[in-house]
């Protein structure tokens, strides 16, 4: 039976969030209906998503479109919608929700009911987010979902938990407040009187006002991603964070800025966008290189993954700062590579540290011995977050480094500075933690992969190997979306536009980004 | 001109004036050793007024009554209805803290229900001796409540506190009433406004510094910075539920005058005091929320919270009469829910004599009341400003209104104040869910009652946070009498 199709995206926001109030009436101490009731509702939301995969057609356009009047004197209006760009990570969210659910199965001893409850609503949040296609509610979702994450952070954290937590806030807060201005003043500005943003992105504004509204995006954006310098929070939420607070972290909050770029800041201010591309690939690439040494130092697993997070979505923004189909469309990719690689890469080490309780380096080594499929595991994930060919994160990177060459090639060298160096810090990491002698007495007699450990992490490797064997069936699906946003932007930022001949012989080269 | 003198205006006023009486009559002829029905009685009165709030919307009956000094126009009626509703949530936090502190007496309810007398006065006078008198009303009561706890001292210097500041504003505002006066020959707003629009160039700064003088007296009714002085000492030192319908009730009726006043009356002076306000603003949304930062007791927390909160209102002041007045119309209702929620929930754990008094009071609350704390969570969410809650609506139309004007710096200001509250609000949060409690769980059970007006406000604010448009059409057709 397949599941109908009507106001499939509302009932994906509305049934995580029907989960968690039920869920929420329940006894404190029915701790197993919790968790089995939360599991449940994560798996029919995911099920019921995969029906926008099969139904999806590969056009640019926006499908599964849903418009009500919602606040109608000022054009405020409940409008959601998939395209390209989002369908993949409203995918990954509904994927990672059951995972994180499983995965934290038995850490999470105290306030279970409250626990489920938060993370039924970040993943409605996180999907909201997604599929918004209003200005007013967007940021409703983009808000919203910083309180369940401030309480996974704080609640179920470790040491430094209460500074974490409210370090996450006030950063990705004080960063989005900006841009609520900024969506005032566009409003006004745009004097369509809507925030709709389709309808906002066919009413441009005056370039020199774009650049300021830009920047003020852009801030809430980077601070999310995050790019350097605005990456501080990151480390600290990381590594307090519980494994599965980590994994959503990593796998899908993080992507949101990435792809408030790409639907909200760059249609919305095209010039100012390609103005400022330049400012943005440095930041990339200088958030890629130093991302990748600070990785190199770290005598800290999580902390090593965290850092390695800046490094890889430094590549992210690099291709959308290329602004072209082949960059933008790696991109997505590679933000959807690097919600399967980082996120299985901080179930590990949650594994590891549920063990040891420990997360230092050089704690260990030797545990190929103890944990053989663990290892085995570790290293396919490894392999695929440096992106080794055969792996998801090699289509993306190329891509990204394919799309960025024309429009700069040096930054293209440096990044693929960091290419290398992720290798470096990737495999002298897997090389102290499992190679050599088994020397420190407590790693003897770890246990393997636990039945309920090997559910949550052969799903991610299988998905792994198959985004890089079988791209196609991922990109084909986003190429569309992201080369019309890149003539969007093109014909927005051309003074005079050119006849229509010209732009349908315009193939979506890489090479004629600009 | 109506031949029989149209008196409907004044029916919810009346109402509520009698229902005082009846409860200080009730109380004197009670049998000795009973207790009046005092709470079943003003909420009855208050029931009554709403009711006919809620007829003379339907009646429509436009145009001011006794020489312009009532008016049940849609700001009016709006205010009232808001005014009339944080007293029957008051009413019902009131009984189980009166008991528990040992104040249990039935001139509480009877000044609060001359303050409401007050405040409808106030929101719906056209005309400013009325103005004024309205606002007597409504302090004298206040002062009287503020001081009702006679076992404790901060309460009775609180009450003092307040009256001394409070006759000082009434001063100021008098004397701008004066120099309003001296420059149009009248003080009915309607003549105001039309003799200001001919006004000589010589009168205007006459006009201008009575503008400044009414400004500098509702400044301090609204407890604007730098004109807050009293609002944290009395906020801490009022009994409770008093705080809570003060922070709430008084800033409602404040802004409406404000609103009557600037919007309407001075509407042609507005390239004199928008900046004057905009500064105000400015201050108000730093200063009170900087200060909140430095707070360990939770009442003074949410009166430096309070102050911040006068900054945002007054931030949307500047804008459009009608725009204003919508945005002001919205925020005044979700703020008076989140803030009645808010000291309500300090109000219903008092017990013996003794309440939540700092942040670290509450540790732990989340594991021995999850409801409780997952309300005052949701109050504190609304007050930062942050979906889905009635307080990032309010916000949104509030700095929409800035913007709208061409005020971008207010909407700037106030999203960054607002992020330095987060950090104040959050340890709130922190401390609840965060920290383990300490020591035995010291506090009431929550009464029925109490309960009720807090799931009342909780309601209110999830409701208006997620179908906001209903309450902004009224907003907006009550912001349309400033026309």
């Amino acid at each position: 039976m397949t599941p109908p199709l009507v106001h499939l995206l509302t009932w994906l926001i509305l049934l995580p969030v029907a989960g968690a109030l039920l869920i929420a009436l329940t006894r404190r101490e029915s701790v197993s209906v919790q968790k089995l009731l939360g599991l449940a509702v994560s798996l029919v939301t995911f099920v019921l998503s995969t029906r926008l995969v099969s139904a999806f057609r590969d056009t640019a356009g926006m499908q599964f479109e849903e418009r009500y009047a919602w606040i109608p004197a000022w054009g405020i209006s409940y409008h959601v919608g998939i395209d390209g760009l989002s369908l993949w990570l409203v995918m990954l969210t509904t994927f990672l929700t059951p995972l994180c659910l499983l995965g934290s199965w038995s850490q999470i001893e105290k306030g279970v009911r409250e626990f489920v409850v938060s993370m039924l609503l970040l993943e409605a949040g996180m999907i909201g987010v997604f599929v918004a296609l209003d200005l007013f509610l967007f940021y409703v979702f983009w808000e919203a979902m910083l309180i369940p994450m401030y309480f996974l952070i704080g609640i179920w954290g470790h040491e430094r938990r209460i500074y974490a937590a409210v370090k996450f806030f006030l950063y990705t807060f004080a960063g989005s407040v900006l841009m609520l201005v900024a969506f005032l003043v566009l409003y006004r500005a745009a004097g369509i009187r809507s925030f709709d943003i389709p309808a906002l992105v066919a009413a441009p504004v005056d370039p020199a006002l774009q650049t300021w509204l830009f920047l003020a995006c852009a801030l809430a954006f980077a601070i999310k991603v995050p790019m350097w310098p605005f990456h501080t929070w990151l480390p600290d939420a990381h590594v307090e964070a519980p494994t599965a607070g980590s994994v959503i972290l990593a796998a899908v909050l993080l992507k949101m800025g990435g792809y408030g770029f790409l639907r909200l800041a760059i249609p919305l201010f095209p010039d100012a966008a390609v103005r400022l591309a330049p400012l943005v690939g440095v930041l990339a690439v200088i958030g890629i290189v130093y991302g990748a040494l600070v990785s190199l130092v770290q005598p800290d697993l999580k902390k090593l993954v965290a850092y390695s997070s800046v490094s890889h979505l430094g590549f992210v923004m690099l291709g959308i700062a290329a602004l072209s189909t082949t960059g933008v469309t790696g991109a997505v990719y590679q933000m959807l590579n690097h919600g399967i690689s980082t996120g299985a890469l901080f179930f590990l080490v949650g594994m590891l540290y549920d063990r040891r309780h420990t997360r230092l380096i050089s704690e260990f080594g030797g545990l190929r011995a103890a944990m053989p499929w663990y290892f085995a595991v570790f290293l396919l994930i490894s392999l695929s977050s440096i992106a080794v060919p055969g792996t998801n994160g090699f289509v993306g990177e190329f891509l990204i480094l394919l799309g960025a060459w024309s429009f700069s090639p040096w930054m293209v060298v440096v990044a693929t500075l960091g290419v290398i160096l992720a290798a470096a810090y990737a495999l002298w990491m897997v090389k102290r933690v499992f190679y050599g002698e088994l020397a420190n007495p407590k790693n003897q007699g770890l246990p393997d992969l636990s039945p309920r450990e090997a559910a949550v992490l052969v799903p991610l490797v299988v998905l792994a190997l198959v985004m890089g064997i079988a791209s196609p069936l991922f990109t084909r699906r986003i190429e569309p979306a992201a080369d019309a946003l890149v003539r969007q932007v093109r014909e927005a930022t051309r003074p005079a536009p050119p006849a229509v001949a010209v732009l349908e012989q315009t193939a979506p080269e890489p090479g004629d980004a600009r | 001109m109506n031949a029989v003198l149209d008196l409907r205006p004044i029916i919810p006023a009346a109402i509520v004036a009698v229902t005082g009486v009846v409860v200080l009559l009730a109380q004197a002829f009670a049998p000795s050793g009973r207790a009046a029905p005092s709470p079943v009685l003003s909420l009855a009165g208050l029931a009554g007024a709403l009711a006919s709030v809620w007829l003379l919307a339907g009646g429509r009956a436009e145009g001011a009554v006794l020489a312009g000094a009532l008016t049940a126009d849609g700001l009016a009626l709006f205010l009232q209805a808001v005014i009339l509703a944080v007293a029957v949530l008051t009413v019902l936090l009131s009984p189980a803290y009166l008991r528990a502190n040992g104040m249990e007496r039935g001139e509480y309810y009877a000044l609060l229900l001359f303050s409401v007398v007050g405040m409808l006065g106030l929101v719906s006078t056209l005309e400013l001796v009325s103005m004024f008198v309205a606002l007597e009303i409504m302090s004298v009561a206040l002062y009287g409540m503020v001081g009702l706890d006679r076992a404790r001292p901060e309460s009775q210097e609180a009450a003092l506190k307040y009256f001394v500041n409070g006759a000082f504003a009434s001063a100021f505002l008098l004397y701008g009433v004066a120099l309003v006066y001296g420059v149009s020959g009248s003080t009915s707003l309607d003549r105001i406004t039309r003799a200001l629009g001919v006004a000589s160039p010589e009168t205007l700064p006459l006009a201008v510094l009575g503008a400044a003088l009414l400004l500098v007296g509702f400044g301090f009714k609204v407890a604007s910075v730098p004109f807050h002085m009293w609002a944290p000492d009395v906020y801490e030192g009022a009994p409770t539920p008093v705080t809570a319908f003060m922070s709430a009730g008084v800033k409602a009726a404040a802004f409406g005058a404000l609103l009557r006043v600037f919007g309407y009356g001075l509407a042609d002076l507005a390239s004199h005091w928008q900046p004057l306000v905009a500064a105000l603003a400015i201050v108000t949304m730093l200063l009170g929320n900087l200060a909140a930062l430095a707070q360990r007791n939770l009442k003074r927390l949410l009166a430096y919270s309070s102050i911040a909160h006068a900054g945002y209102l007054m931030s949307a002041l500047v804008a459009a009469p009608v725009l204003a007045g919508e945005a002001i119309l919205f925020y005044v209702v979700a703020y008076a829910a989140v803030n009645l929620g808010g000291f309500g929930v300090i109000a219903a754990l008092s017990k013996g004599g003794q309440e939540p008094a700092t942040v670290a009071d509450l540790a732990g609350l989340a594991e021995r009341r999850p409801l409780l704390a997952a309300t005052l969570t949701l109050f504190l969410v609304s007050l930062t400003g942050i979906p889905i809650t009635a307080g990032f609506v309010g916000k949104f139309y509030l700095f929409n209104a800035a913007v709208a004007s061409g005020w971008v710096v207010l909407a700037l200001v106030g999203v960054l104040a607002s992020v330095v509250s987060a950090y104040y609000y959050l340890r709130v949060v922190v401390a609840m869910y965060m920290e383990p409690p300490l020591g035995e769980d010291r506090w009431a059970a929550v009464s029925p009652a109490a309960a009720l007006a807090l799931a009342l406000s909780a309601g209110v604010t999830l409701l208006f946070g997620l179908w906001p448009a209903p309450v902004l059409t009224f907003a907006r057709l009550a912001g349309r009498s400033l026309l």
